[in-house]
């Protein structure tokens, strides 16, 4: 590894808000407690299909300690949804009026003087449903007779995507090796460890403030005004600490909503939090999918055509479902080049809990079919599973066409690291083979759905007498470490000590607007600001120290570890901390402060750039009970730049772990509508027995888009282990595992088949 | 045994091949055809993703093997 | 429901409470002491964000009511400084990164002091991570945490080390 050229970059350093969380001063929204405050609770709906006919809030209202019981009516039943942009997509009122359509569906919430009282008080309000015939299966809802569930969407399908180049069916001419398979993928919940959680607390003069566990408070103060007539402005949404979102906390839900709604009525502050089995059965999950694909390759490995039919399984309302829609299919081209490709995919409501975004974005479920096909069709054929891919990669430079050109790649080099590493890895026993898949992930998205008109990013730097610096960004830390990764990015920039920065975010009364943390987005797009506000103040503090040192035009200045200096003489200069002071005097006592923003211009129809990586999965099956161990997990992980690097470690294995899941271990159930498992007994995630060694090999590139060559890592990287997991097992047992998450008994099954079969399955 | 597609006329090496064509280009005026046979391209359609055997393509293919002979 | 009066030690200070029997201790701690740093995420004692110390041994707040633990030694994340000092455990989480949200890392530094104090030389990472089993993270997969209770076991955070 070449020597860091920067100071601050790349160096393991404390995360800036870990001493407050190691000592539990941290505050989270599950924590604000407010004078007065009221505890509200939701009363869902018990069907999955039904019409409302009354409710009756008479008896909850005698409730000693019952404040308020609203229902949609006591709303202004605004049909919202994130695709703002678009309002054939905004189809969900939460407090829903006329219909509920999935089991959990808010129809009334409670405020209280104590939770208990307010969820005592749920048993009392009278609904009166008229039960209607449901559908929660796509394959189901897509038929003529099957129940309508939004009203004027025939079908039930509500969003198609289509992408598509070169002549596919010429493609497929000149392909000499055809293979076809169908898989099922399945969904996933979120989990964080913080429930959905909100405090809202509204008062006479017309202002909200909304305390909310969420991963942009842009958007939300954004929606909330949307849907309670309020002015975006008179709304402030405040998240210090957030305990975690991965995709599932940037849209409206109903802890935000039937606060405010309880609170606007009552003048009080209201706290809602979800419990555990209300955040498994009424938040919005991964999109479960049926794939279709079609691929046609030369007997050399050199891929011809491929053509992609997808289902989704977009439960009862559509969120972010759209997006995913079309990110599976654009990232199941990932990361190989394409002579023709065709993909369409289509979205079907159902009785069920809606389905969103997840991290990954509907590209785990594609890279899970992708990246085991390759592997079947390099077996078919006696390739290498290496040689197959290395033969197709993306390189730098190379455009998608019509969707993207790719600025920066490493996956050549990530390819001829995890060779060496299985090289090195030598024989292995029996029944454990090592896996490997492949995958290239977006560095936040350059579309406007929600139809912002500001910057997508924006920073504002502010320089103190003492040299402190205070940076106010609306980038959002849910536990990424946005906070620590931008002040590093800062201190870069202006060439201070990271001890120098201070950062200000979660509050959208004294931050920037800034779309918040999804799509792997920040780094890139709130870097990029924070580097220009940084950039800018740097360059109004070296115009004082240039009068001042009156060298000669030809000579550059600088700022670096806290030291001004002449480039070409660094020992000659002064200390950066004596120089604020005295360009703060010359600036009759105006501190300086710097502005930064970035909104990506012409970058395609995804994203400004793209990480890459290729992941080893290393695991052990029991043909008897079907039981996977995974015993080592590896990445080659081509993020352009590290910029925090203890946040990326985090990332790399964090994202194993919640892949690892997805893969094998977080099966959802939902049968007639209903989620089977919505605990944390019978849902399982990882523990730390189970849990692999990760090892990480860094592949470093240059993104011309991107901070210091940075882009994106932690969404991309719960791409590729569901399907390297498959592809490990497919190496030790040649069995074809064409569903997630891989249960044993789908394994003992696959087994059982086979020996049927006599043959391969 | 080549078949010409009945919107077309492009000819595909068999059947199946025909049908895969005709799913494929999914644009209306091969939409319009599964509509004059009495069939719904959406149930086909969703039948041909996700169940695994392409039964859709085989039916279809052998409806436009049918309509061409007689 | 007669209230029922409990008295404990809380970070070595004496408290007297009157509750409600039914109080659970992580209720007492939260909500009537005010110590916030113990969460809560389920209802199933299955993922140990309220986990405490109870003389010393790592227990899940939410599985005992308060009134169990008359009389006893209770030891939250709050009280692992001690003069404005970290606890090796709570400094060798820094050095590592082992936390991102933050969410699960109170009740997952207490499961690591009581392990520690229990197994001060485990033999292997297998043993940190099964001292750990009881406590879920989201974020970090783990591997950080056992680092950071790898590193405190090596002798790192010694005095004068």
């Amino acid at each position: 590894m070449t020597a860091n050229k920067y100071s601050v970059l790349n160096t393991r350093v404390h995360n800036v808000d870990g001493y407050a969380k190691v000592t539990g001063r941290a505050t989270y929204t599950f924590d604000v407690k407010l004078p007065g405050m009221l505890y509200g609770k939701i009363l869902r709906s018990p069907h999955p299909h039904a019409r409302i006919i009354s409710i009756d809030p008479t008896e909850a209202l005698k409730l000693p300690g019952v404040k308020a019981v609203v229902t949609g009516k006591d709303t202004l039943g605004v049909k919202q949804g994130i695709w703002r942009r678009y309002p054939e997509l905004c189809d969900e009122q939460i407090l829903t009026i006329e219909k509920v359509r999935y089991i959990g569906e808010p129809v009334a919430a409670v405020a209280a003087i104590t939770e208990e009282i307010a969820e005592q008080a749920l048993d009392l309000i009278d609904v009166l449903y008229e039960v209607l015939p449901f559908v929660d299966d796509p394959m189901e809802a897509i038929k003529k007779e099957a129940p309508m569930i939004h009203e004027g969407v025939e079908r039930n399908v509500n969003v198609t995507r289509h992408i598509e180049w070169g002549d596919v069916e010429e493609a497929f001419e000149e392909a000499e090796y055809v293979r076809e398979d169908w898989f099922k993928l399945g969904g996933q919940a979120h989990m964080c460890m913080e429930t959905r959680a909100t405090v809202a607390s509204y008062t006479s003069d017309k202002k909200l403030t909304v305390y909310t566990s969420t991963q942009s408070p842009y958007y939300h103060q954004a929606l909330l005004a949307g849907v309670l007539g309020l002015r975006e402005s008179d709304i402030r949404v405040i998240a210090h600490y957030v305990g975690g979102g991965f995709g599932g906390k940037f849209e409206l839900d109903a802890s935000q909503f039937c606060a405010s709604v309880l609170s606007m009525k009552l003048s009080k502050p209201v706290k809602i939090v979800f419990t555990r089995e209300e955040d498994f059965i009424a938040t919005k999950r991964r999109t479960p999918m049926f794939y279709y694909v079609r691929t046609g390759v030369k007997k050399d490995g050199t891929f011809c055509a491929r053509e992609a039919r997808v289902f989704t399984n977009g439960g009862a309302y559509t969120g972010m479902g759209a997006t995913a829609l079309y990110l599976t299919g654009f990232f199941h081209s990932f990361p190989y080049k394409w002579k023709a490709y065709r993909y369409d995919g289509y979205r079907v409501y159902t009785n069920s809990l809606p389905s969103s975004s997840m991290r990954g974005f509907g590209a785990p479920q594609a890279m899970f079919c992708s990246e085991q096909q390759i592997d079947w069709i390099a077996a078919d054929l006696g390739l290498d599973m290496i040689e197959i891919r290395r033969k197709n990669a993306h390189t730098t430079g190379y455009e998608v066409p019509g969707q993207a050109t790719i600025g920066s790649c490493g996956l050549g080099q990530c390819l001829d690291r995890i060779e060496e590493w299985i090289k090195a890895r030598g024989t292995l026993p029996k029944n454990r083979a090592i896996g490997i898949s492949a995958a290239g992930f977006m560095t936040g998205g350059i579309f406007n759905w929600f139809d912002s008109p500001y910057s997508f990013s924006s920073a504002v730097v502010t320089i103190n007498y003492d040299g402190v610096v205070e940076l106010h960004v609306g980038a959002q830390d849910i536990g990424q470490g946005s906070n620590t990764t931008l002040a590093m990015i800062c201190a870069e920039a202006l060439g201070v000590k990271l001890e120098n920065i201070k950062v200000h975010s979660g509050d959208t009364d004294h931050c920037p607007a800034d779309l918040g943390a999804w799509g792997s987005r920040q780094t890139l797009m709130a870097g990029n600001a924070v580097k220009m506000a940084a950039e800018d103040a740097k360059k109004q503090l070296l115009e004082f120290a240039s009068a001042k040192f009156g060298y000669n035009i030809i000579y550059d200045l600088d700022i670096k570890d806290n030291w001004v200096h002449n480039v070409a003489r660094p020992e000659r200069g002064m200390h950066y901390a004596d120089l604020v002071k005295e360009a703060l005097r010359g600036k009759d006592g105006q501190r300086i402060i710097g502005r930064g923003h970035y909104t990506p211009h012409r970058k395609g129809m995804i994203s400004p750039a793209y990480s890459y990586m290729v992941q080893a999965v290393e695991a052990e099956i029991d043909a008897e009970t079907g039981k996977l161990s995974i015993i080592h997990c590896t990445t080659a992980h081509d993020c352009g730049q590290p910029i925090n690097t203890l946040g990326l470690i985090g990332q790399l294995e964090g994202a194993a772990s919640m892949a690892v899941g997805y893969g094998c271990l977080e099966n959802m159930p939902v049968e007639d509508g209903k989620v089977m498992n919505p605990n944390l007994v019978d849902y399982k995630i990882i523990r730390a027995p189970n849990m692999p060694e990760c090892e990480i090999i860094e592949i470093d590139t240059f993104e011309p888009e991107g901070p210091y060559g940075a882009k994106e890592a932690g969404e991309g990287l719960t791409n590729p282990t569901a399907a390297a997991l498959g592809n490990a097992i497919f190496h030790a047992t040649g069995l074809r595992m064409k569903q997630a998450p891989i249960m044993p008994e789908m394994i003992v099954n696959a087994f059982k088949e086979k020996k049927k079969e006599g043959g391969t399955p | 045994m080549s078949l010409k597609c009945p919107v077309c006329g492009k000819l595909k090496k068999d059947p199946v091949d025909c049908a895969r064509h005709m799913f494929g280009t999914g644009d209306k005026p091969h939409k319009a055809w599964f509509e004059t046979q009495g069939l719904s391209y959406i149930d086909l359609l969703l039948s041909q993703a996700t169940e695994p055997g392409n039964k859709a393509y085989i039916e279809v293919g052998e409806l436009i093997a049918r309509t061409q002979q007689g | 429901m007669e209230k029922q009066l409990l008295r404990f030690n809380v970070n070595d200070q004496e408290y007297e409470l009157f509750i409600n029997p039914k109080t659970l201790l992580v209720e007492a701690l939260r909500d009537h002491l005010g110590f916030a740093g113990t969460k809560r995420g389920c209802d199933t004692a299955s993922c140990g964000v309220c986990t405490v110390m109870v003389n010393g041994m790592a227990v899940k707040g939410c599985s005992v009511l308060a009134v169990q633990v008359n009389g006893m030694n209770i030891t939250t994340v709050e009280g692992l400084e001690k003069d404005g000092k970290l606890d090796p455990v709570q400094a060798a989480f820094l050095d590592e990164g082992a936390y991102q949200c933050g969410f699960c890392t109170s009740g997952m530094i207490m499961s690591a002091r009581a392990f520690l104090n229990e197994t001060p030389a485990p033999k292997d990472a297998m043993e940190i991570r099964r001292g750990i089993e009881g406590n879920l993270c989201r974020c970090t997969g783990y591997n950080s945490i056992v680092r950071a209770i790898d590193a405190v076991a090596k002798g790192k955070y010694r005095e004068g080390a």
